[in-house]
């Protein structure tokens, strides 16, 4: 290296030219790439983090700052992580204080502080984009849920949380979440459900059936005792007990009270409060994505309906018969308590005892059709289903192939397949495995609970083997839906599990098969799902699933092509 | 010596490649793959040309998104409205419309699409009249109709983004490099309305009422009766009933347009284009095919009509042993088998076949006969005059065999208004008109009928969240979109729609 430089060296001092040219040209490299300070980014963000984000505005946030201090959440808050908080103004926090009766933070109970900040922090990123007219999908650091909602006041509308505060600055992205800046402090609820109720004196009558019946303690739980047990209550004001007759407690058990003792489950008072307790927390948001809840009152349900804006309890057709619910009051709903949530109805209601009753169903009566007065009992209508993801009639699902993309609402009595069938169309549908789907799910309308003989109702054409499941459970007989029935009295049909149910007794294709005895043990809606045994076909005819309890008449009625009943 | 004259020759030689071989033009600056606009306004084809791009534009997907800016008109128009329902392909984005639980980050608010067009427009408005020293076979008379074309344009997409928005940023001027961007402030929507009049009224002057071509051709550029439809939708809009009244007049009496016969409503109008009704429409064909294929066939649903159309809008006959049934009903607005909107992806009019991709070509009809009866017919009951107006509207329902569902109270102008609103609702289903048409009925007079907005979010936002939607509407600021967050970060001084702070 020595060397070879000395060499050039000596060269060079020989040529003034060249070592002009090598110097010019160093120079030049030199300046051209002469350090001049780079400032390297070392962050990968300059986002502000929740703490960033309080310390930026001092004049709006300095006392939430303070609380977070004293908590020792600030360092928490600037650390990474996915949250949601909801930060509250200078003057949200001096209107807690001045509730409360204190002059500075400082002197505020450490613990409580602290359970205000976790009931303003979520362990998710939520948007106004989540908010519903219910509770936020997760729950709060401190365990309970917040409800959000809208509210119009002065010709502003903002979003509100827990109905105590108002959101000011909405999706305030910072480093480690989304801050919602709202102007009142978010308390949480102090009280148990019992107590909650309790407290409100319109409600004295429920509460003394609460406390006879054992259920007042079942609700008296809070939050830190062992597991929460979410409830949702639906309360009865005395004013819709008193129009219903109830005046007083005594009125009430005396009317209910068979067995003299409440805390007996089999007594009727305590089954009313069951009657009114459901499992789970359901705000009135969440309540009505149901048609039925399961109450503590073993097997019995609530129905649940929304007609124009109102929350409907209970309102039903039994046997052809509507029955008037009763309404939700909206306004003295959705009160939050620590193990749960109440509501309140506007009218006495009770679970009916019921007894069986048979469901002669015309499998072609889905909303999806009745719904097209154009096709309905007129012509043929072709539900298709492009994708397996689509879904065109809510109450009928099966397994989507290529050779089983729709089903068909098939009118017409000019056929034999179609000269008996009720109402003179059938539901026609591609069925069986490999190729074509090989189970087909149909929920049905109400069936009241007790024990039934379910009868599969057909136009027997294609042979395609299914068997049948109700609610799961297998039938005793599978289905051949190109079986004709034998010859023989309709007595001894009956007895190896044939009918006709059509009018005309003597039609070959319209034939009732029985495919075995059910236990229902809901009233409510049913699923028969059929499943592949045995042959494929592109056209399989399905008429009427018919529920008949087992006490009663399974021959008749039978029934006319126009849909009525035929009972001779 | 000899090693010397060796490294010189090659520095030298070196230099002089380096000179031989490099750009003939080093001081050159122009782009060699484009043409510069000193270059470019020189002939009177580069002005067709230029405003052939506006209308590309309109048809073209344009932006980040590639959202063509129908699909943008359609979604503006439509999703809030009470006429459709989201199909499974809906985005997330598209849900939240209809749930009216809009952020700024939902990328329907983005409007860059529609400056672009506008910015292409005001490249004509600016540069074409520098044409006429430099090219003598371009007259005034090309020259007006060109620039009038830009400026209808331009109105009718501040039109479009004062309904949507209400302010916006207003940019008259051309963006022809990055020296041209600066930070713009907000325009009062009053006063963008005010400009889009100057500016159609402007263009009323300019276009010809027909391009002496095929008829097709004056139904997808602006002619002067274009600009008359506009105009008579942005003055009702802007409550000026007289001035709707007159612009409606206008049209009616050039004796251009009819109502197609009922019975080929769809085939007319949909399948065929460029009907003797259409006034203006944008025109796709198998170079540029519109955007429905993939928003509306079954396989692909973004967008389906809402399931109590068929019986509550256009009512079913239940009576008769022929059925009345109204020809814009099933299978013309929407197929009945699976709520397709079938307008735009229809192959026959009896609910059979679907188009296929590359038949994709339905035109947007911006405007048609039938809407200027009815915009007059609007404008008129306002202007008392209910009876005059219930005549307009049984034109509209004879053509159509419409279905009697309530009756028709000629002499009560409140009634009359429901009336035509609902009438509207038939006619012009998923024609992009639908949440405009409920705005402008629910804001007229101060917002006299805010219960509009509300009866429809009752039929199309989901149960779980309708008590929240209701209380979003009663606050007049939600009813226009927020700016989107792009634009807000990249202009200082736009300020967000106070709703959505």
């Amino acid at each position: 290296m020595t060397r070879s430089l000395t060499l050039k060296y000596k060269h060079m001092k020989k040529n003034r030219f060249m070592f002009q040219i090598v110097s010019v040209l160093i120079a030049y490299l030199l300046i051209v790439t002469s350090c001049s300070k780079y400032q390297y980014n070392e962050m990968t963000s300059a986002d502000v983090n929740i703490t960033g984000y309080l310390d930026r505005s001092p004049d709006s946030f300095s006392l939430f700052r303070e609380i977070i201090d004293l908590t020792g959440t600030a360092s928490f808050l600037n650390a990474y992580g996915a949250y949601t908080c909801f930060v509250v103004t200078n003057d949200g926090v001096k209107f807690w204080m001045d509730s409360v009766g204190i002059k500075s933070l400082a002197e505020a109970d450490i613990n409580t502080l602290k359970n205000l900040v976790r009931f303003h922090l979520l362990n998710d990123t939520l948007t106004t984009g989540n908010f519903t007219d219910g509770k936020l999908q997760t729950p709060t650091m401190y365990g309970q849920y917040l409800i959000t909602g809208a509210n119009y006041v002065n010709g502003i509308s903002s979003y509100t949380i827990n109905r105590q505060a108002s959101i000011i600055k909405t999706n305030v992205q910072v480093g480690n979440g989304i801050i919602h800046v709202i102007d009142h402090m978010l308390i949480p609820a102090s009280k148990s459900l019992a107590q909650s109720i309790e407290d409100n004196p319109d409600y004295s009558i429920f509460v003394e059936a609460l406390k006879e019946t054992g259920f007042y303690d079942t609700l008296n739980i809070l939050t830190g005792d062992s597991i929460t047990m979410w409830r949702t209550v639906i309360a009865e004001s005395n004013q819709a007990l008193s129009d219903s007759g109830f005046y007083s407690f005594a009125e009430l058990k005396a009317k209910y009270s068979n067995t003299g003792n409440p805390k007996n489950p089999k007594d009727s008072l305590n089954m009313y409060v069951a009657y009114h307790i459901i499992n789970g927390l359901y705000y009135l948001g969440d309540i009505i994505n149901y048609s039925t809840m399961l109450t503590l009152m073993p097997e019995e349900v609530i129905s649940i309906k929304l007609s124009n804006q109102d929350i409907i309890l209970n309102e039903g057709e039994f046997n052809g018969v509507v029955e008037k619910g009763v309404k939700l009051n909206r306004s003295k709903s959705d009160n939050s308590a620590t193990n749960g949530v109440w509501h309140s109805d506007e009218a006495h209601t009770m679970a009916k005892l019921r007894a069986p009753m048979p469901l002669y169903w015309d499998v072609c009566t889905f909303p999806e059709i009745l719904n097209q007065p154009g096709y309905y009992k007129k012509q043929t209508l072709i539900f298709s289903r492009a994708t397996a993801d689509v879904y065109p009639i809510a109450s009928i699902n099966w397994e989507w192939k290529t050779a089983s993309n729709f089903v068909k609402y098939t009118y017409g009595s000019s056929s034999t397949i179609g000269v008996n069938a009720i109402n003179a169309d059938l539901l026609e549908f591609p069925f069986g495995s490999p190729n074509r789907s090989s189970w087909i799910e149909f929920t049905t309308p109400v069936v009241i609970k007790g024990r039934y003989k379910v009868w599969i109702c057909y136009s027997a054409v294609n042979v395609v083997t299914v068997n049948v499941k109700v609610n799961g459970k297998l039938m005793t007989r599978p289905v051949n839906f190109g079986e004709f029935r034998p010859a023989g009295t309709p007595a001894e049909l009956e007895s190896i599990g044939w009918k006709a149910y059509t009018r005309d007794s003597l039609a070959w294709r319209a034939n009732a098969r029985l495919i075995g005895i059910v236990d229902i043990p809901t009233t409510g809606s049913q699923v028969v799902r059929f499943e592949s045994v045995s042959g494929t076909n592109a056209s399989s005819y399905l008429d009427m699933i018919q529920f008949i309890p087992i006490d009663d008449e399974q021959l008749l009625p039978r029934f006319n092509v126009d849909g009525s009943q035929y009972r001779y | 010596m000899k090693y010397f004259s060796y490294v010189k020759i090659t520095f030298f030689s070196l230099i002089l490649t380096s000179i031989l071989v490099g750009c003939s033009k080093w001081l050159e600056l122009k782009p060699r793959d484009g043409i510069v606009s000193d270059a470019f306004w020189a002939t009177k084809e580069q002005v067709d040309a230029a405003v052939n791009g506006i209308y590309a534009s309109l048809l073209a997907g344009n932006g980040g998104d590639n959202r063509s800016l129908v699909d943008y008109m359609f979604v503006w128009g439509e999703a809030r409205g009470d006429m459709v329902e989201p199909g499974f392909r809906a985005s997330a984005d598209e849900l939240n419309l209809v749930n009216l639980n809009i952020l700024p980050t939902n990328g329907f608010t983005n409007w860059a699409n529609i400056y672009e067009t506008i910015n292409y427009c005001n490249v004509v408005i600016d540069n074409a009249g520098q044409v006429l020293s430099r090219d003598n076979t371009f007259n005034q008379d090309h020259l007006n109709r060109s620039i009038g074309q830009a400026l209808a344009i331009r109105g009718l997409m501040y039109f479009y983004l004062v309904r949507t928005f209400r302010d916006v940023p207003l940019k008259l001027k051309a963006t022809n490099s990055d020296d041209d961007i600066s930070p713009i402030a907000k325009t009062s929507g009053d006063s963008i309305l005010n400009q889009i009049v100057t500016d159609l009224t402007t263009a009323e002057t300019l276009v010809p009422t027909t391009y002496s071509k095929t008829s097709a051709y004056d139904k997808g550029r602006v002619t002067k009766y274009g600009v008359n439809a506009m105009l008579a939708d942005v003055y009702l809009w802007m409550e000026n009933y007289s001035a709707c009244v007159t612009q409606c007049d206008k049209v009616i009496a050039s004796g251009q347009y009819g109502l197609v016969p009922g019975g080929s409503f769809f085939t007319q109008l949909f399948l065929n284009g460029a009907s003797s009704e259409s006034i203006f429409e944008l025109q796709f064909d198998q170079q540029i095919l519109n955007p429905f294929y993939n928003m509306q066939t079954p396989s692909n649903k973004r967008w389906g009509a809402a399931q109590y159309v068929p019986e509550t809008v256009f009512g079913v006959d239940l009576t008769n042993a022929i059925p009345q049934v109204d020809y814009r009903g099933p299978n013309a607005s929407y197929r009945n088998a699976d709520y397709t909107i079938w307008k735009y992806v229809g192959a026959d009019n009896l609910g059979d076949a679907i188009r296929t991709l590359d038949q994709s070509d339905a035109p947007w009809i911006l405007y048609r006969y039938a809407d200027i009866l009815l915009l007059k017919a609007e404008a008129l009951n306002q202007l008392d005059e209910p009876l005059e107006a219930s005549r307009l509207v049984k034109r509209i329902r004879e053509r159509a065999n419409a279905l009697e569902l309530t009756t028709m109270d000629s002499t009560d102008k409140s009634s009359m208004t429901t009336y035509i609103l609902n009438e509207r609702e038939r006619e012009f289903a998923y024609e992009g008109k639908r949440w405009f048409d409920l705005l402008r009925n629910a804001k007229r007079n101060n917002y006299e009928n805010l219960n509009i907005l509300i009866t429809a979010a009752e039929l199309s936002v989901p149960q779980s969240m309708q008590q929240a939607a209701f209380n979003k509407l009663r606050d007049q600021n939600s009813h226009y979109l927020p700016i989107f967050n792009t634009e807000l970060q990249s202009n200082s001084l736009l300020i967000q729609n106070p709703y959505y702070r």
